[in-house]
């Protein structure tokens, strides 16, 4: 097993709806998406963001997307019309989550470095 | 088989304007959906409206038609905008004037409004109505009924269609919702109605309204592929190309820079969405959980299986009401000892704060390039930083006390440790919060017309 960010696993981006905090999160393959599934909680998402969310936590599977819609209640200090916070939007909260530490196999690994490069392949600039 | 292809043009006020035109001029499109109204900016155009009776429209529409009418006409796209804002009528006049002043050919200007409920908001209470604040779930909207500044509906595309059908080459709104301007036309052009044959097809224009409304930001803009976005700044803005079957594919102008590919269209439908099998418009329902993504090559995706449900009872309502002011303060700190710094006048301004008897509703300071974004998911370490920042913000009830918030981080500046650096002082601005709720869709006085340009 590896300690890694959850960067090395998934994409993230995220935006608002009112108080809501909304994030998107991306996996790069099949298999870390069913890790994800058990991996992340709501408990330990509200957790990891501290004072920062003050309501729910809710997860949606997306599953044709190998995605997870991460819904955080009560997280942008009102809303963007009202907030105190520099992101009045919550822009940086999907990267920001992207800094959990996740442990993971090296198999898993190995594959999401495997699709890094694959996208590279498949749409970079050539 | 048959299809529709459309094109985003405007994601809000003061979006970039060089992709639009670059889409109109490639005549890829035949339609083109122009947003540019957010929650706060029909507050701002209410305001706007109400000191002169004239004003209330974004006024973007001018300069942005003058250059985009001699295109679109010479390449038969109608443009769908939200621009009429809070005085669509006014909006209409003024892009008449356009026409006429550029001796354009003669247009039919379609004109939707009516999406202001503040006028009536009052008899809808007096029916039993209270406007349940979806957030918070507080049942009445009495506690901020003396403070309302805008409420609008978010409606649908029925005006729209029906303003197509009696051949509007353009259609002028004030608040129909994003998705509307695309699901209009894809609903007229294959004369789908809201019966429930149309259920999925409709919900697939939902769907795709949602993926490209954003204007770049399925095209390479906000995307975790940014470091594989080609020439980003000749991005272009995106085209779906929807069949009448319910398939689409999602593409962006010929030639433009930017990327489009799977992840970025799944970046866009997870976007500001709460739950993704219910994603609630006025026209239908879209679900996003059943639907399949694949790379078409370069910059194309094909979106098939694509479900939803029908369209609510209720309309989303927006209502903003003025609730306190906020002022602010920047300062920053360089090395030797930035965090010490920081740290200092963080305790010099709070005792100043406390000295001064301020009231706040809430307070925040925050160290730039430390902790700002990632609040309590971030330790602080200790170390010497190049620099750091100081934000401080405060709300309050009263626009003295905000105004004395922005003025004390200010005295930082000559009274701070050395080195302290500032630049320009900030204003304090009224706050519009915001109470979404719901209104019975045949509540809503929903109005448009045709008004002939020759």
């Amino acid at each position: 097993m590896k300690k890694v960010k959850l960067t090395e696993l998934a994409f993230a981006r995220s935006g608002d709806k009112g108080d809501v905090s909304n994030i998107g999160l991306m996996a790069k393959t099949k298999n870390i998406y069913n890790f994800l599934l058990t991996a992340l909680t709501p408990e330990r998402i509200k957790e990891y963001f501290g004072g920062m969310v003050k309501g729910q936590v809710e997860i949606y599977p997306v599953p044709h997307l190998d995605s997870l819609e991460i819904i955080l209640r009560q997280a942008l200090g009102g809303g963007a019309t009202c907030s105190l916070r520099f992101d009045q939007t919550g822009k940086s909260m999907g990267p920001v989550l992207l800094g959990m530490q996740m442990l993971v196999s090296e198999e898993l690994l190995e594959e999401a470095r495997a699709a890094d490069e694959n996208i590279k392949k498949q749409f970079g600039v050539c | 088989m048959k299809k529709v292809v459309i094109g985003s043009g405007s994601a809000f006020w003061g979006d970039i304007f060089e992709p639009a035109l670059e889409m109109a001029q490639s005549g890829e499109v035949q339609y083109m959906g122009f947003d540019h109204l957010a929650e706060l900016t029909m507050a701002i155009l209410n305001r706007m409206k109400a000191k002169n009776p004239e004003a209330g429209y974004v006024p973007d529409i001018i300069p942005w038609t003058k250059r985009l009418l001699p295109v679109t006409q010479k390449n038969g796209i109608k443009m769908i905008t939200d621009a009429g804002g809070a005085n669509p009528v006014q909006a209409a006049l003024e892009v008449t004037k356009v026409i006429k002043e550029l001796n354009l050919a003669p247009m039919k200007l379609g004109v939707v409004s009516g999406d202001d409920i503040l006028p009536y908001i009052n008899d809808i209470r007096a029916q039993g109505w209270k406007f349940k604040n979806l957030d918070t779930g507080e049942e009445d909207i009495d506690s901020i009924a003396d403070r309302i500044a805008a409420a609008n509906a978010y409606i649908g595309a029925d005006h729209i269609i029906k303003e197509l059908k009696n051949g509007a080459d353009m259609i002028i709104c004030g608040r129909v919702s994003d998705n509307a301007l695309y699901v209009g036309p894809i609903m007229h052009e294959f004369g789908w109605d809201f019966s429930d044959q149309y259920i999925d097809r409709i919900a697939a224009a939902v769907t795709v309204g949602h993926i490209i409304e954003c204007s770049a930001c399925v095209s390479g803009g906000m995307s975790n592929m940014w470091k594989l976005s080609e020439r980003p700044w000749d991005i272009g803005f995106p085209i779906a190309e929807f069949y009448e079957n319910g398939d689409a594919v999602i593409t962006k102008t010929s030639g433009s820079g930017g990327i489009v590919n799977s992840w970025t269209v799944k970046e866009h439908l997870l976007y500001e969405i709460i739950d993704p099998a219910n994603y609630l418009m006025p026209d239908g329902i879209g679900d996003f959980t059943a639907l399949q993504l694949h790379d078409e090559g370069r910059n194309r995706v094909k979106v098939t299986n694509m479900k939803g449900k029908k369209r609510p009872d209720t309309l989303k309502v927006c209502i903003g009401f003025k609730d306190g002011f906020i002022g602010e303060g920047l300062i920053y700190f360089p090395s030797p000892d930035a965090l010490a710094k920081a740290r200092w006048a963080e305790k010099w301004l709070r005792e100043r704060f406390k000295k001064l008897g301020i009231n706040f509703r809430e307070l925040r300071i925050d160290y730039m390039g430390v902790n700002m974004l990632h609040g309590e998911a971030a330790e602080i370490e200790d170390r010497d930083y190049n620099e750091i920042g100081l934000r401080i913000a405060g709300r309050t009830n009263t626009y003295k006390e905000a105004e004395a918030v922005r003025r004390e981080a200010t005295h930082l500046w000559t009274m701070g440790p050395v080195g302290s650096s500032f630049g320009v002082p900030m204003n304090v601005r009224p706050v519009i919060a915001l109470w979404p709720s719901l209104v019975p869709r045949d509540a809503v006085k929903i109005e448009s017309q045709l008004m002939e340009v020759s």
